[in-house]
């Protein structure tokens, strides 16, 4: 968007400028409103899934910043002249349903027509203004926790050749579908520094993000990153997606990849994730416990992942 | 059997799709993929391979051509010709850009990726390959011709000039070859019998 002015305000506490997750808006000293927008295409065959997870992914940037999603406006577009107005209501459906787990309430949308399928939502949320978590804000001597595993762009890129197993792709539905909110919850227990969640940028596409500008290195225990069952050997035979190698190219100057690190695993770890978990920077000596309270709230897998290093600026170092 | 698929104007993974159900009811011993996007060339090798496919990769001008030929035909033919002959002549390749020839840039670099995957076909008569000045680049992190270099390594000796990686701050960035200073390359240019400088 650049050579456009845009207008500035006082409590505009997070906007385009550094570009995070979601805009914050202070209403008070203890209140702020926090917003994002999120739709896309089709990512599985079932419209009730397909809901479920364009709802949680549209609500995963208020999580990641710390925030409480509290309502949401349906966007639709669709192809009414082919496709039976059905598939719609099993779409919303899921996306409701979605929302009701995350304690949010729907309070309208828009539906336009549109040659290709579309769903998504427009969140608002709560926050306290200085419990936001912003992406540059490693700290050396933290750990990276991530909450989701990887592979869900290379999964999906399988599902359209007809070569995933159904297992496969149940296991990514499902993990695509589920809320950030319970992450969220116990993440808001500990000392976390930064986070962000991770999409279309791939796991290290959103590192790098918070790497650059929190002038500091991390290093990354690529056997502990957790992985989606199949995706290797996915990856593998060619089933990689675009958007993973565009994410490679662009951030390869950062990367330091150690001799021992198969290097199918930077392709896994620039694969475009779809409602993907959270990744944050915890303070060292709490990180145990964290990941501890999140497998005994459900998130299994929960996993530390790196550590954020003084050294040479900008690195992320794959070990 | 040469088999031919052209692939362009296909987003992923529609190319490795068409490749697979081409082996799956044909099962080619050569099969010829045209694409037109890096990550097409990316998948489609890897598929090949992953089906004991022999992979090179070629710019053509109407776009990137791979072609993967049956690994136990391309043992077969290859333990033919060279069975019982010592090799005729020792050939060493310097390479001193990274770029093959002057103009278009990216179109030089598309084109020394073609140029080092295609060098094998010299067979055993390649017997060096050095880089040099910018050519060092090639050989260090980053280098789209890296997974080249480690095949070539299996049964080539690259040389890669010390002073030039000292030079663009690369010796600890350096993945392919062994690092080398100018005398050695000197012996090597006098003990090869036909020296290719690009």
């Amino acid at each position: 968007m650049c050579g456009i002015e845009f207008p500035t305000d006082p409590n505009l506490l997070v906007g385009l400028d550094n570009a995070d997750d979601a805009g914050v808006y202070k209403i008070s000293d203890d209140l702020a409103i926090i917003q994002t927008v999120d739709f896309f295409t089709p990512i599985v065959d079932d419209p009730y899934w397909f809901g479920q997870i364009a709802a949680a992914n549209a609500m995963s940037d208020i999580y990641a910043m710390g925030g409480m999603p509290k309502t949401a406006m349906n966007l639709v577009g669709f192809p009414v002249r082919e496709m039976d107005i059905s598939v719609l209501r099993k779409i919303i459906q899921g996306g409701v349903d979605k929302m009701r787990e995350a304690g949010v309430v729907l309070v309208g949308g828009h539906t336009i027509e549109d040659s290709e399928l579309k769903y998504g939502l427009s969140v608002t949320g709560f926050i306290h203004p200085e419990k936001i978590l912003i992406k540059r804000n490693l700290k050396a001597g933290d750990r990276l926790v991530l909450t989701k595993p990887l592979g869900t762009g290379i999964i999906n890129t399988a599902i359209k050749g007809g070569l995933a197993s159904p297992e496969a792709v149940e296991r990514a539905t499902r993990s695509m579908a589920g809320l950030n909110k319970t992450a969220a919850d116990v993440m808001g227990r500990f000392q976390v520094h930064a986070c962000t969640d991770i999409t279309g940028f791939g796991f290290l596409g959103h590192l790098a993000e918070m790497v650059v500008g929190s002038q500091c290195s991390v290093r990354i225990y690529s056997q502990s990153v957790p992985i989606l069952p199949e995706t290797r050997a996915l990856a593998s035979m060619g089933l990689v997606p675009a958007g993973a190698y565009n994410n490679k190219k662009f951030r390869l100057s950062m990367i330091e990849l150690k001799a021992t690190v198969d290097p199918i695993l930077l392709d896994i770890f620039f694969d475009p994730q779809t409602s993907g978990g959270l990744l944050m920077s915890v303070a060292q000596n709490y990180t145990s416990d964290l990941v501890k309270s999140m497998r005994k709230s459900g998130i299994k897998d929960a996993f530390i992942v790196g550590e954020i290093i003084d050294g040479p600026s900008e690195r992320i170092i794959l070990e | 059997m040469v088999k031919e698929l052209d692939c362009r104007n296909l987003a992923c993974p529609g190319p490795v799709i068409q490749a697979k159900r081409m082996i799956d009811e044909e099962k080619p011993n050569i099969i010829s993929v045209l694409v037109d996007n890096e990550a097409a060339v990316e998948n489609v090798s890897r598929f090949l391979g992953s089906r004991q496919y022999k992979v090179s990769i070629t710019a053509v001008k109407e776009g990137i051509r791979i072609v993967g030929q049956k690994e136990d035909n391309f043992q077969g033919q290859r333990d033919e010709i060279y069975s019982g002959n010592q090799p005729a002549k020792k050939i060493l390749v310097l390479v001193s850009n990274d770029r093959l020839g002057h103009g278009d840039d990216s179109l030089g670099k598309k084109l020394m990726l073609s140029f080092l995957s295609t060098l094998k076909e010299l067979g055993e008569e390649l017997w060096r390959l050095v880089f040099l000045n910018n050519g060092v680049k090639l050989a260090a992190k980053g280098s789209e011709v890296l997974p080249v270099l480690k095949e070539l390594e299996k049964h080539v000796t690259i040389l890669v000039c010390g002073t030039c990686l000292a030079h663009f701050e690369l010796l600890d960035l350096k993945e392919a070859g062994e690092t080398t200073n100018m005398l050695d390359i000197v012996t090597a240019m006098q003990l090869a019998d036909k020296v290719i400088t690009i």
